[in-house]
């Protein structure tokens, strides 16, 4: 409803703005007129918060705990300096094994604001880029050899084998939409597609999972979710 | 608002409803042994067996009666030798293959396949005249025959 007052609001100011134009082309020819369009100031700062969909999850889905914290910088009018840290621990599934990788990871990049905003509003569609960087652990915690035979059936193997230190390195593509709820409070929306950009796999297995990294497809590409909700700390209007 | 709740609903649709993607295709993961028989007088000749009879040892029959000149066998991955007894109908002989199993990870979806190195063969010999050869480094696949049988 309030959005809606909004745009008829605005709608009525577009009006009033071009009628005052032509009135002042038909009065003063002759002087140089300024430009007639109002600057409506945004606020700059740092804006922090939490990926929701991360501690939701981790209450439905009992193979998958995580929690991640995102930040970014207002630098210029369409450009975000950004940040997302986290916490990623996930059991993986397959036929054959079962595997657990768990640990931290950072991304760091920028968003671009592709969106043009109406008066003083302060709402995103943006595209951006991150570096990944991931340090985790992976255990198999248990595997059936693949001996496609019933004759002589494979034993399940129940020794857990942890490898420490692994790391990820990728590059990620992101596509978001953004929008202030309240004064200074954001709700964010974005999908991202990861290209890995180096991996390190324990020994005769292979990293399957990476935290920040989502799982780790065969053509070592992966696609991520956010749901965010973030505050804004103004520190200027500009 | 309602945009943003409708693109949330899509992507939720997008998450949840995601199916495994990747099959295991690659058939098969472990190899098996691939015996090939052959005529003893004619070396260079396949040589089929009229009535083969083919078990493990305190285990059913995985052939049995067949007519043909090549067969293949699964190892047992659990131990060092398979002990197999082949039987032409009227006389049996055993056929044991020593072997060390090792695992090797194939993939995501297809898990860990067993390949069988530093593998021995050794037979009684009663309707087996002879096999080639004795011993082999490694049965990682089974594009070609791993043992010929000569009778």
């Amino acid at each position: 409803m309030q959005l809606m007052f909004k745009y008829i609001t605005s709608i009525c100011f577009l009006f009033f703005v071009v009628k005052g134009y032509t009135q002042n082309q038909q009065k003063e020819i002759s002087i140089d007129s300024k430009t007639d369009s109002v600057v409506y100031k945004t606020n700059y700062g740092l804006r922090l918060g939490v990926d929701i969909s991360k501690p939701i999850m981790s209450q439905f889905n009992s193979t998958y705990s995580g929690f991640e914290l995102v930040g970014d910088y207002r630098l210029s009018k369409t450009f975000y300096a950004a940040i997302e840290v986290g916490f990623e621990e996930e059991t993986t599934l397959e036929d054959f094994t079962n595997s657990t990788s768990k640990g931290n990871y950072i991304r760091l990049g920028f968003n671009v604001n592709a969106y043009k905003n109406w008066l003083d509003m302060n709402n995103e569609i943006f595209v951006g880029y991150r570096y990944g960087f991931s340090l985790f652990d992976q255990t198999l915690n248990s595997y059936v050899p693949n001996v496609n035979t019933t004759y002589f059936p494979a034993n399940t193997i129940l020794t857990p084998i942890t490898t420490n230190d692994l790391t990820a390195h990728w590059s990620e593509l992101v596509f978001g939409f953004r929008a202030e709820t309240f004064k200074n409070f954001f709700i964010s929306v974005s999908g991202s597609y990861k290209i890995l950009m180096n991996i390190k796999d324990p020994e005769n297995f292979k990293s399957l999972y990476a935290p920040g990294f989502n799982r780790i497809f065969e053509s070592g590409t992966g696609f991520g979710f956010n749901y965010t909700l973030t505050y804004l700390i103004p520190f200027q209007k500009k | 608002m309602k945009k943003i709740m409708l693109l949330l609903g899509v992507f939720l649709v997008l998450i949840t409803s995601c199916e495994k993607d990747d099959y295991c295709i690659k058939n098969p993961v472990t190899p098996h042994l691939i015996v090939r028989f052959y005529d003893d007088s004619n070396r260079e000749t396949l040589k089929g067996v009229d009535e083969l009879y083919v078990w493990a040892a305190e285990k059913d029959s995985i052939f049995s009666n067949v007519k043909t000149d090549s067969i293949s066998l699964p190892l047992n991955s659990n131990a060092p030798k398979t002990v197999y007894y082949f039987s032409n109908g009227t006389t049996v002989d055993s056929f044991t293959i020593s072997y060390t199993p090792k695992e090797e990870f194939v993939s995501r979806s297809c898990g860990f396949k067993m390949t069988f190195e530093e593998v021995s063969f050794s037979s009684d010999s009663f309707w087996i005249k002879d096999f080639t050869p004795t011993t082999l480094t490694t049965i990682d696949s089974q594009n070609a025959a791993h043992v010929q049988i000569y009778h």
